[in-house]
């Protein structure tokens, strides 16, 4: 189902076109988005979205044939061929950063381009990033503090296996871009990420008792009060919990000015279709083992309609500037849930220890269906009209994995893609970088939004942008 | 840096290999779990290898060693770490999703676990507490918002609002401030956990005022709550100290935050009156008071819940109702069973701590477990009736010890086949705290899935790991204790045979020494320094909210110390937890 209906919608019909939830609204200050929507087709993107897909790929089911401009895509790729005008295929980049345990740094060095820190505890196997992450980086520069939410983290059937549901190297591919680089636990449950994202888009939760038509400067009353207390305690703290406390305050202070970002609907932005997913346990990791034998087939089987409605969310709440960047995770490197949609029943890991033709089938049905997700998000952007181009246009969506091969776990020619024309990128086409470090990769998306650098990540990883993408 | 003029961690040095284990050249058994139906054995590991295709050199990573005798960071309780202490670390800690769940329970009667939805801890000391890695995503800080509001409103509700303070229900207009004013000595100094100074009460009352002005008075006086439960002072556990006669490194916890401390060590959530008022009476400045409410929060029920999510956290019991297993093969077992096995674990330790002998070590050899009708007829134990679960007596042979629960070896197991090397791993590396290194690079590479049936015992599927010098460094320690469990199938039953061949249960690691069989195995086990070590420090890690560190050290080893002293008892060893420099002191210089 695509929720978006088969015509573009136009952001210019938002004043004759807003349907009754949204004209009972009471008008925001939203629209001071409205001049930045109109502007001309940029020279810089304005939405960053990456998305996670686990396990790898299979190599000669995955990459194109045909010419460097006239790609002919692959088995796996096949399912986003309506989209291959906006989808440029990157071959030939290693994950050079990913030092560490070999899933654990797949996933950190993905988006960081650091090699994986020292473990803290004999029950990890290492630790996090030297670094942050792009999608932190972006947003410190085109979302936060402009946009409701600086950004959003969300993850279908998440934390399988050794993490027991919890926060950890294995799981964790976004990290802040402040002193303390720390890890961030994605949203997993979808239908709390709608009350949070289009609560205010839908009828209205009961307000608090006595509570007047004044939410707004009720919420700020309490807020600055609050602040107040995190600014006068960690006065009095040592450095480094004070650094915690003002990490605290700061998150704060980004949520206030949010508060009078809420969502406005319009005919762009309007909240999605709220999704039945009964039957999905989005904290089912806690229940995890280390070695996937405990199979919860009922939230498996709920995966491929969770993962349609958190992309729905994604879309919109890029659309409705809600935030700016966005980064969905398919499960984790562990991936030890299984598939009954497609008859696998096997968890993932399993499949891509199994070198066997069966292993590697299996492997590749699940790149596959994969790539019909992605095909499913980068359709849906393409179908939001932001006056004059789509979505998919102004966005850079950044697709990959945290390793290529899957039973050696190898990290050379990873199955990277990237969707979208923000900040000119230019689909349709097959580049080869025959062995560059995807460190470069990771400085050119940020060249797409306009940040100037030269290098990011671990430098020694990273000698310059990637030519040719844009 | 070590401190140690003898190392009790590595008395006996565990000979996994170095570098040299790149030499293999032969497949390997080393398979990834598999969860289907006559899926081959795998051995642990296979998933979490330190590598890097690009690069075969394994990183050097800061204060690790790779590759060491059990090298992994801060694991050494040193003899002399006490002669010296360093002044104890004391970071900011907030409360974990399950101590700000009690916290509420407590302190309003909210019991639908609001923390809830919070996102995940991150798993740092593997029970999701370490203060270090304690961080303020944006989700968090957004849910601390909402849950404030929702527990808020809740509070202030027509059903509640009376209980808060018998004014707030509907005072008149001239009595609203004092109402407030005693709503905050009461409601507020408990969620602070402390006195509310007069500044941060007129802070309050402002706030009050200000809401005032639009809204009603319970509006009022919800935002008031709302500001107080989405607070540092209710979120954290900030301490300040006070100063210490003669000493000029630390500072003692003051009265309230020593109650605080106590607190949630024994019950994992806010003091309770008693407490608060032991505080003001300072009777937590002196260890005699300090051990007097340990000793009473031990016996609070809640404490039992404090053990139990400490050993759901380290013991594989969790999740077995959802273990699965082909149940033409094991048509007996059932999610059902799962769950009992789980509730035999608990109810096991739960007696063996709090009303029984409740030694570590005895828990290896105890001849008793607590099983309903239902558990012991899957067992094949006669003479149990009723649904409830009741202590019964074990034969010694066949089982006997917690090693010999169904859960214990059971858990460790993803495939329809047993596997020696997850369930040697469970003991070796949750019970004995030892490091196992992954295999790497070139090992990894070869690494292949074991043929199905490729032998009637595991012991013989596995014997490349004895048979091959690259795996028998690592594969010494950990597969001999997973054959002692052998005669255990992979849903707990017990059987002589596997495939009609009878099994071979003897085993001999450099760690533990030579067993036969299950029972003797947990003897070994109650015997060995490392398992007695190693509870004390999975104890201080979780009890202190830290990774242990060379700070800890001297906390780390008079701990052990006492534990081993007072024989290894479960209860001594928590109570012993509230007498080192550690829980007594914060340091003087504020980090």
């Amino acid at each position: 189902m695509n929720l978006f209906g088969k015509n573009k919608l136009h952001r210019r019909t938002l004043l004759t076109g807003a349907g009754s939830i949204a004209l009972a609204l009471p008008w925001l200050e939203c629209m001071g988005e409205k001049k930045l929507a109109h502007a001309q087709a940029g020279t810089t993107a304005r939405r960053f979205l990456s998305v996670f897909q686990p396990g790898g790929t299979i190599a000669d089911q995955y990459w194109p044939s045909g010419t460097p401009e006239a790609p002919i895509l692959s088995p796996i790729l096949k399912p986003l061929e309506a989209m291959k005008s906006k989808l440029l295929v990157l071959r030939g980049l290693d994950m050079k950063c990913a030092v560490g345990e070999q899933h654990q740094a797949g996933i950190i060095g993905f988006l960081t381009g650091s090699t994986q820190g020292p473990e803290t505890t004999v029950l990890t196997d290492g630790g996090y990033s030297y670094y942050p992450s792009i999608d932190q980086i972006i947003a410190t520069k085109i979302s936060k503090n402009i946009k409701a939410k600086a950004s959003l983290q969300m993850a279908v059937r998440w934390a399988t296996g050794a993490s027991h549901g919890l926060l950890h190297p294995i799981n964790a591919a976004n990290f802040e871009d402040s002193a303390n680089l720390a890890p961030i636990p994605p949203r997993l449950d979808p239908q709390q990420i709608f009350d949070d994202l289009f609560g205010s888009l839908t009828p209205a939760v009961a307000p608090a008792p006595g509570a007047n038509t004044a939410p707004l400067e009720r919420k700020k009353s309490i807020l600055d009060f609050v602040m107040a207390r995190y600014t006068k305690l960690s006065a009095r703290l040592g450095p480094n919990d004070r650094a915690k406390l003002e990490q605290h305050l700061t998150k704060i202070r980004e949520l206030e000015l949010g508060l009078s970002k809420g969502p406005v609907g319009s005919a762009t932005c309007r909240a999605p279709v709220r999704v039945d997913t009964t039957g999905y346990d989005p904290t089912t990791g806690l229940n995890s083992n280390e070695e996937g034998s405990i199979v919860d087939i009922s939230t498996d089987s709920m995966i491929p309609t969770v993962g349609k409605f958190m992309m729905d969310m994604m879309v919109m709440a890029l659309a409705c500037d809600i935030t700016a960047v966005g980064s969905l995770q398919w499960s984790d490197t562990e991936a030890k849930h299984t598939f009954p949609w497609l008859n696998l029943n096997n968890h993932q890991h399993a499949y891509e220890h199994d070198d066997s033709a069966g292993g590697m089938a299996a492997c590749t049905t699940i790149a596959t269906w994969y790539s019909e997700m992605h095909n499913y998000l980068l359709g849906a952007m393409d179908q939001v009209d932001m006056g004059g181009h789509t979505l998919l246009d102004e966005s850079v969506v950044f697709f990959g994995s945290e390793l290529s091969v899957p039973p050696t776990h190898m990290k050379e020619n990873m199955p990277f893609l990237l969707a979208g024309q923000g900040g000119g990128l230019r689909g349709g086409r097959l580049l080869n970088f025959n062995g560059t470090s995807h460190n470069n990769l990771l400085v050119s998306i940020l060249n797409l939004f306009g940040d100037p650098r030269t290098s990011c990540g671990d430098p020694q990883f990273c000698t310059g942008a990637l030519s040719g993408i844009a | 840096m070590f401190r140690s003029n003898y190392v009790i961690a590595s008395l006996v040095a565990v000979p996994c290999m170095g570098a040299s284990i790149f030499a293999c050249s032969t497949a390997i058994p080393h398979g990834p779990g598999r969860g289907d139906r006559n899926a081959t054995p795998a051995p642990v590991g296979s998933d979490g290898l330190p590598t890097n295709s690009s690069s075969p050199t394994v990183p050097s990573l800061p204060g690790t060693t790779p590759n060491s005798p059990g090298g992994m960071p801060g694991e050494i309780i040193s003899t002399q770490a006490c002669n010296a202490p360093l002044a104890p670390s004391a970071p900011l800690r907030r409360l974990t999703r399950f101590e700000y769940n009690n916290t509420l329970r407590d302190l309003a009667n909210i019991t639908d676990n609001p923390a809830n939805p919070f996102p995940s801890e991150e798993s740092g000391n593997g029970f999701g507490n370490d203060a270090a890695s304690q961080s303020v995503p944006d989700i968090l800080a957004e849910k601390y918002i909402s849950a404030a509001a929702s527990i808020a409103s809740t509070l202030t509700d027509p059903v509640n609002v009376g209980k808060l303070a018998s004014c707030a229900s509907g005072p008149l207009v001239g009595d609203e401030v004092p109402c407030v004013q005693s709503v905050i000595d009461s409601f507020v100094a408990r969620a602070y956990r402390r006195a509310v100074q007069p500044a941060e009460a007129q802070g309050l009352i402002q706030l009050f005022q200000k809401v005032r002005v639009h809204e009603t008075f319970t509006s009022s006086l919800t935002a008031v709550l709302e500001a107080v439960l989405q607070g540092p002072e209710f979120l954290y556990k900030p301490e300040f100290g006070e100063p210490v006669a003669g000493r000029t490194d630390v500072l003692r916890p003051t009265g309230d935050e020593m109650a605080v401390r106590l607190s949630y060590l024994f019950l994992g959530s806010m003091p309770d009156d008693a407490l608060r008022q032991a505080a003001v009476r300072g009777e937590l400045q002196t260890p005699a008071g300090v051990q007097a409410q340990a000793q009473r929060l031990l016996a609070d029920p809640r404490a039992r819940q404090v053990t139990a999510f400490f050993f759901d956290n380290l013991l594989p019991i969790a999740a077995l109702s959802a273990l699965e297993r082909d149940k033409t093969l094991f048509p007996a077992w059932n999610a059902h069973i799962g769950s009992l096995m789980r509730q035999e674990t608990q109810a096991f330790l739960d007696h063996e701590i709090f009303e029984g002998p409740g030694t570590w070590p005895g828990m290896f050899t105890a001849k008793y477990t607590y099983l309903n009708d239902e558990l012991a007829t899957y067992y094949g134990i006669a003479g149990v009736s009723g649904s409830s679960f009741q202590q019964v007596a074990l034969d010694g042979v066949k089982r006997g010890g917690l090693l010999t629960q169904g859960g214990m070896v059971a858990g460790p197991i993803h495939s329809n086949p047993t596997n020696p090397v997850t369930r040697g791993a469970l003991v070796v590396k949750k019970l004995l705290c030892q490091s196992i290194p992954l295999p790497t690079g070139a090992v990894l590479a070869q690494v292949k899935v074991p043929e199905p049936n490729s032998a009637p015992t595991a012991r013989q599927r596995f014997s490349a790991h004895s048979s091959q010098p690259v795996c028998t460094g690592c594969h010494s320690n950990l597969d001999p204790v997973g054959f002692a469990l052998e005669n255990f199938d992979a849903v707990g039953q017990w059987r002589d045979q596997e495939n009609g061949v009878t099994i071979d249960a003897s085993g001999n690691s450099p760690l533990l020494g030579a067993f036969s069989g299950p029972v003797e195995l947990g003897q070994r086990v109650a015997e060995s320094p490392e398992a007695e070590q190693c509870f004390a420090r999975r104890w201080t890690e979780f009890g202190y909210g830290r990774v242990s560190g060379e700070r800890d050290a001297c906390a780390l080893q008079s701990t052990w110390e006492k534990f081993k002293g007072a024989g290894y008892n479960v209860k001594n060893l928590l109570l012993q937890l509230t007498e080192t420099d550690t829980f007594n002191y914060l340091p003087a210089v504020r980090e």
